[in-house]
C-alpha cells in the first residue's frame, strides 16, 4: 500500500514536516516523526497516534520520576 | 497476515522504542528502559491504537491550519506563525510520490503533541498519570486521566467504519504479536467497540467509566460538549424547526430575501414567523428581533434602488448621489459580515480542542450578537433614508448634519463618513465657485442660485443665496463671503473682461495649501473651507477693487457726476443756464434735444469743464424726460451721465433715476436762483430810475416808489431764502456727503462696502435735499416756494417793463426826435432836458393809468407776498419737525436775525 518512495521527496516533505513541528515545539525527533509519518500514511488516526506520544512520554517521564526516587524510598 | 501489517508493527515497535529512549533526557537516569517497560509500553500503545480514538473535528486542512496559526500568533510568536505559513505551503505544494498524502493527519498530530507538551511544561510533575502505568502493571485496564485529574472524563463516541477495520488490523497485529498475554487485552478491545454507542449525560459517563471502559480525556471541556450536545438534540426535539434552519431564514431575510419560513409579511411590515409554526416565544422574539434589521436593510436597499433608477429620468442630484454611493458603501460592509455569517452558519467553525463551543453552528443568540452593531447603522441609514427622501443638495446634507449632532461616538464616526461623502459635491461646487467662478450644478443644489441678467445687474441680482440650500455647518457669514467671492470672480469675467483673478485665486490657493484640484475639501474641515474662502475672497476683492479704481476710475467718475448732475461745478452751470434758458422756456415738445446737446458742448467748452478728460465729458448727455401737454422746458430738461459697462453696476438706472432727481431740484434751485437774481438786475435802484422818478407828479411818484419797495422787501426775503437754502445744499449737503464717501471709499474692501457706500452717499443727498420720503411734505412746500419766486418774477418783471414803457412813453411824448437814440442813453438825455412833458396833453389819461397799472400790481405783490409769507412760515415751522435729518444750520441760517421767530411768537416755542 505504501508507494515506492522517491527518496529524495520523501527526505524532503520529512524535512519540512521537522521544521513545522520544531515551529510547534513538539519535542519530537527526526525519527520518530518518520515512524509517525509512516503510520499515519498507514491509515492510523492521528489522534490515537498522538496518544500513544503523549502517554508514552508521559509515562517515561513518570517511570524515570519513580525510578529516580525508587532507590531512595525502601 | 501481510506485509502491511507487519511493517505496521515494526512501525510501531519503533515508535514506542523511540519514545521510551529518547523523552528520557540526558538529564534523567541514563537507565534504559527494562523490557517490562518496553512490552507494557507497547502493548497500551497498540491498545490505543486499536481504539477508535478519533479527532473530533471533521478534517479540514487549511482550517488546521489557521488554528494553529492564530493560537501561534496569540501566543505572540507572530513571526512563528509566518514561518509555519511559509513551510506549510511548501509541504502543502508536494504532491505525488514521496510526499505525505494524509497532511491533515500529520498537522494534527503535530498540533495535538505540541499542544500537550505545552501543557506538561506548565504543570512540571504530572499530577495523575501514575494511575496509568500502575493500572497497567497491574495488568488491569489502564485509565486515562486528564492532566487536571478533574474527572471530567469523557467518551468519545465515533461509529466509523475506518476505525473498525483498524481494529481488525491491530487484532491481527495482535495475533502476530508473540506475547500471548496481550490478546486478553484485545478481546476487551473488541468488546468495547461493540459496546460502544452514543454516551450522553454524565450518568452514563460514570457507567462507563465504572464498567471498565477506555475514557479517553481529550480535554477538561468534553463536559460541557456534551451538555451542549444534548441541548442541541433536547430542542431539536422541541421545534418543529432546527435552530440552523432558524438562523439561515435569518440571514436570508437580513438581505431582504424571504427564507423557508421567515417571510416578509405586509401586515406586520417587517419579516416574521409564521403563526402556525411551533416554536417557542423566545425564539420568535429573537427572530422577530433580528429581522428588523431585514426590515431596515430593505427600507435603504429600496431608497437606493430607487434613486438609482432616477438618476437619469429625474434630478436625483449630485449630492442625492453621493448619498446613494456612501450607503451602497455600507451595504457593502454589511454584505461582507453577511457572508461571513452565512459561511460559518453553513460550515462548522473548525475550533481548537480548547474552544469551549464545538457547538458547530451559528446560533440565533450569537446573531443577535452579531447584529448588535450593523442594525445600529442599520437604524441611523434607515431615519436618514427616511428623512432625506425628499430633499436634495445642500438641504439634504444639511439634515444629515442635524443627525451627525450625537454623543455616541459610533453614530459619529459613521455619520462623519458618510458626510463627508455625501457633502463631496457639495464642497466641490465650493471650492469650483470660489477658485474660479463656476457655477456647476444642474440639480440646483448648491446654495448659490443664479439668474440669467443682463450684464449691469449681474452683482446685484444675477446671483444670490438659497437659504433651503444652505447646510448648517456653513454659517451664514461664510455663505455671504462664498456668494460674494464667486460672484466678484464672475463680475471680473463678464463685465470687465478681465483674466487677473485666475492669478488671485491661484495665489489664495496656494496660501490656504489646497491644491486647485478637484477633492481637496471635505466635511469636517468646516476650517480650512473657511480660510480658503477668505483668502480668496481677500485676493479677488482686493484685485477686483484695484481694478475698479485704476482701470475703470470709480472715484473720477464718482466726482464727475456730483460736478455735473450735481451741479458742484459752478461756472458750468452758470453757463449752461444762461444758453439754454431761453431754449427752456418754450413749451416742451418744441424743444430739439439736439440743440440742447449743442448748447451743452458749447458749455462744456466755454467753462472750466473742458479740461476734463474726454472720457468724461463723452459720458455726459442731454435727457429730456417724457413730458405732458403744457409741460416747459424747464420741467423735462436734465442731464445724463453714462457710466459705462462695469461702472453701471454701482450706477444703475435706479441710480442714475435718483441722481437726476437730484439734479431737477438743484437745477430748479439754480433757476430760481438765476431768476432772482435776473431780476435783480432790472430792479435795483439805480440814479437814472430815481431821476426819472423825481421828474414825476408825485402822487404817481410816491405810488411808484412804494410799489417798487414793496417789491424789493419781497425780492429781498424770497433771496435770502433761496441763497440760504441753496448754500445749506451744497456745502452742508454734497460736500459732507462727499467726504463721507470719500473716506469710505478708501476703507472698503470689496465690491459690496463700495456699493454701500456709494449707496449711503446717495441717499443722504436726498435725504437731506429734503428729497426723501418722509420730507416729502416739506419738498412740496419748497417747490410751491419756488413756483411762488418765479411767479414773483414774471411780476416784477412786468413791473419794471411798465416802468420802462412809462419811462420811455413820457420821454417820447416829450422829444420824438430823440426816438431812435439808444435807450439808455436818450434816457438820460430826455429826463434831464425835458421835465415838463408830464404836462403835456395826454398827461392826465396817463397818470389814471399809471396809477391803475401800479395798483394792480401793488396788489399782486401784496398777494404773492402774503402767499408767500404764509407758505414760508409753513416752510420754516416744519423743518424741525423733520427729525431723520440735520437741519439746525439750515433753520440758524434762515432765521439768523431771528426774523421769524419774532413774526411768529407762536411758533418760536417749536423752534427753539
Amino acid at each position: 500500500m505504501v508507494s515506492q518512495m522517491d527518496p529524495e521527496a520523501a527526505r524532503n516533505a520529512l524535512d519540512l514536516v521537522f521544521h513545522m513541528s520544531n515551529i510547534l515545539d513538539t519535542g519530537l525527533d527526526r525519527h520518530t516523526l518518520s515512524v509517525l509519518i509512516a503510520l499515519s500514511e498507514m491509515g492510523f488516526n492521528p489522534e490515537a497516534l498522538s496518544a500513544v506520544v503523549k502517554e508514552l512520554r508521559r509515562e517515561t517521564s513518570d517511570s524515570s520520576s519513580v525510578q529516580s526516587t525508587a532507590p531512595s524510598a525502601p | 497476515m501481510d506485509d502491511g501489517d507487519r511493517r505496521a508493527l515494526d512501525l510501531v515497535k519503533e515508535l514506542v522504542h523511540r519514545l521510551l529512549s529518547t523523552t528520557t533526557g540526558p538529564h534523567r537516569n541514563p537507565n534504559i528502559p527494562s523490557d517490562q517497560q518496553y512490552h507494557q509500553a507497547l502493548r497500551y500503545a497498540i491498545r490505543i491504537l486499536s481504539s477508535r480514538m478519533t479527532p473530533s473535528i471533521a478534517p479540514d486542512e487549511s482550517a488546521m491550519v489557521e488554528s494553529i496559526k492564530r493560537k501561534l500568533a496569540t501566543q505572540g510568536k507572530s513571526s512563528d506563525a509566518l514561518t509555519f505559513a511559509d513551510v506549510y505551503t511548501k509541504f502543502s505544494s508536494k504532491t505525488g510520490s514521496g510526499s505525505v498524502r494524509n497532511k491533515w493527519a500529520v498537522l494534527y498530530l503535530l498540533k495535538t503533541v505540541s499542544e500537550d507538551r505545552k501543557i506538561q511544561k506548565h504543570q512540571s510533575t504530572a499530577v495523575a498519570s501514575n494511575a496509568f502505568l500502575s493500572s497497567a502493571l497491574s495488568g488491569g485496564l489502564p485509565e486515562l486521566v486528564g492532566n487536571e485529574a478533574n474527572r471530567n472524563l469523557g467518551l468519545r463516541n465515533d461509529n466509523s467504519k475506518d476505525s473498525r477495520g483498524l481494529v481488525g488490523k491491530l487484532g491481527k497485529i495482535d495475533k502476530g504479536y508473540s506475547d500471548g498475554s496481550l490478546s486478553d487485552e484485545f478481546q476487551n478491545l473488541n468488546c468495547v467497540s461493540d459496546n460502544s454507542r452514543v454516551v450522553r449525560g454524565k450518568s452514563e459517563v460514570g457507567k462507563g467509566f465504572s464498567g471498565g471502559l477506555l475514557m479517553v480525556s481529550k480535554d477538561p471541556e468534553n463536559l460541557r460538549d456534551m451538555a451542549y450536545k444534548e441541548f442541541v438534540n433536547l430542542s431539536k426535539e422541541e421545534n418543529e424547526v432546527s435552530e440552523d434552519v432558524l438562523v439561515r431564514d435569518v440571514l436570508y431575510a437580513c438581505q431582504g430575501i424571504d427564507g423557508k419560513y421567515v417571510k416578509y409579511d405586509e401586515k406586520a411590515d417587517g419579516y416574521v414567523l409564521p403563526d402556525w409554526m411551533k416554536v417557542p416565544r423566545a425564539t420568535r422574539s429573537v427572530v422577530r428581533k433580528l429581522c428588523e434589521l431585514g426590515f431596515l436593510f430593505r427600507k435603504v436597499k429600496g431608497y437606493i434602488s430607487e434613486s438609482m433608477n432616477q438618476f437619469l429620468a429625474q434630478d436625483v442630484g449630485t449630492v442625492g448621489q453621493a448619498f446613494c454611493a456612501a450607503l451602497q458603501d455600507e451595504l457593502s460592509e454589511y454584505y461582507k459580515l453577511l457572508a461571513v455569517l452565512e459561511g460559518q452558519a453553513m460550515n462548522p467553525i473548525p475550533l481548537g480542542t480548547e474552544s469551549a463551543c464545538s457547538g458547530n453552528y451559528m446560533s440565533l443568540r450569537r446573531l443577535s450578537v452579531w447584529f448588535a452593531e450593523p442594525i445600529v447603522k442599520m437604524r441611523l441609514m434607515a431615519v436618514l433614508v427616511d428623512n432625506c427622501k425628499s430633499l436634495k443638495g445642500g438641504a439634504m446634507a444639511g439634515a444629515i448634519h442635524m443627525h451627525a449632532q450625537h454623543g455616541d461616538p459610533l453614530v459619529n464616526d459613521f455619520m462623519k463618513r458618510l458626510l463627508r461623502r455625501v457633502c463631496s459635491p457639495l464642497f466641490e461646487m465650493v471650492r469650483r465657485w470660489v477658485l474660479e467662478g463656476e457655477l456647476e450644478d444642474i440639480f440646483a443644489e448648491f446654495f448659490v442660485l443664479s439668474r440669467p441678467v443682463k450684464d449691469e445687474s449681474l452683482w446685484r441680482e444675477g446671483y444670490r443665496l438659497h437659504a433651503a440650500m444652505l447646510p448648517a455647518f456653513i454659517t451664514q457669514t461664510l455663505a455671504k463671503q462664498i456668494l460674494r467671492t464667486g460672484k466678484s470672480i464672475n463680475f471680473l469675467r463678464v463685465c470687465c473682461d478681465d483674466r487677473g483673478w485666475a492669478d488671485a485665486a491661484a495665489e489664495a490657493a496656494t496660501a490656504v495649501g489646497t491644491t486647485t484640484t478637484r477633492g481637496s475639501l471635505g466635511y469636517g474641515e468646516t476650517d480650512a473651507l473657511e480660510s480658503l474662502v477668505t483668502e480668496a475672497a481677500k485676493r479677488i476683492d482686493k484685485h477686483l477693487l484695484e481694478l475698479m479704481h485704476k482701470r475703470y476710475k470709480f472715484k473720477e467718475h464718482c466726482l464727475a457726476i456730483k460736478r455735473y448732475l450735481l451741479l458742484g461745478q459752478g461756472d458750468f452751470v452758470q453757463y449752461l443756464m444762461d444758453i439754454v434758458g431761453p431754449d427752456l422756456s418754450e413749451p416742451a415738445n418744441t424743444i430739439s434735444s439736439f440743440k440742447l446737446a449743442t448748447l451743452l458742448e458749447s458749455a462744456i467748452t466755454s467753462s472750466n469743464a473742458q479740461y476734463d478728460g474726454c472720457d468724461i465729458r463723452a459720458r455726459l448727455r442731454v435727457k429730456m424726460m417724457p413730458h405732458n401737454t403744457g409741460d416747459r422746458g424747464w420741467d423735462v430738461f436734465s442731464l445724463e451721465y453714462d457710466a459705462g459697462v462695469p461702472l453701471n453696476t454701482v450706477f444703475t438706472e435706479s441710480v442714475m433715476t435718483r441722481y437726476i432727481r437730484v439734479f431737477n431740484f438743484l437745477w430748479k434751485l439754480r433757476r430760481v436762483e438765476h431768476a432772482l437774481t435776473g431780476t435783480w438786475k432790472t430792479m435795483k435802484p439805480n440814479c437814472i430810475t430815481s431821476h426819472f422818478f423825481s421828474k414825476l407828479p408825485q402822487a404817481v411818484k410816491s405810488q411808484l416808489l412804494l410799489t417798487s419797495r414793496k417789491c424789493q422787501v419781497l425780492w429781498d426775503e424770497m433771496n435770502h431764502f433761496v441763497s440760504n437754502l441753496q448754500y445749506y445744499i451744497m456745502f452742508e449737503v454734497l460736500e459732507v456727503s462727499w467726504s463721507n464717501l470719500v473716506k469710505e471709499m478708501e476703507l472698503s474692501k470689496d465690491l459690496d462696502d463700495l456699493l454701500a457706500a456709494h449707496e449711503k452717499y446717495l441717499f443722504s443727498v436726498l435725504e437731506k435735499s429734503l428729497l426723501g420720503e418722509r420730507s416729502q411734505e416739506l419738498n412740496k412746500t419748497l417747490f410751491v416756494l419756488f413756483d411762488l419766486i418765479l411767479r414773483f418774477r414774471s411780476l416784477a418783471d412786468r413791473l419794471y417793463e411798465g416802468i420802462n414803457e412809462l419811462q420811455s412813453r413820457t420821454t417820447a411824448e416829450t422829444s420824438i426826435n430823440s426816438r431812435d437814440k439808444v435807450k439808455s442813453r436818450g434816457k438820460t438825455n430826455d429826463k434831464s432836458s425835458e421835465p415838463g412833458s408830464w404836462l403835456g396833453e395826454g398827461r392826465k389819461a396817463l397818470t389814471e393809468r399809471t396809477g391803475e397799472f401800479l395798483r394792480n400790481m401793488g396788489n399782486d405783490i401784496d398777494a404773492i407776498g402774503k402767499d408767500y409769507a404764509t407758505i414760508f412760515e409753513g416752510f420754516i415751522s416744519q423743518l424741525p419737525v423733520q427729525q431723520h435729518i440735520d437741519l439746525k444750520f439750515l433753520m440758524f441760517r434762515l432765521n439768523f436775525t431771528e426774523f421769524y421767530s419774532q413774526l411768529q411768537p407762536i411758533t418760536r416755542g417749536k423752534l427753539f
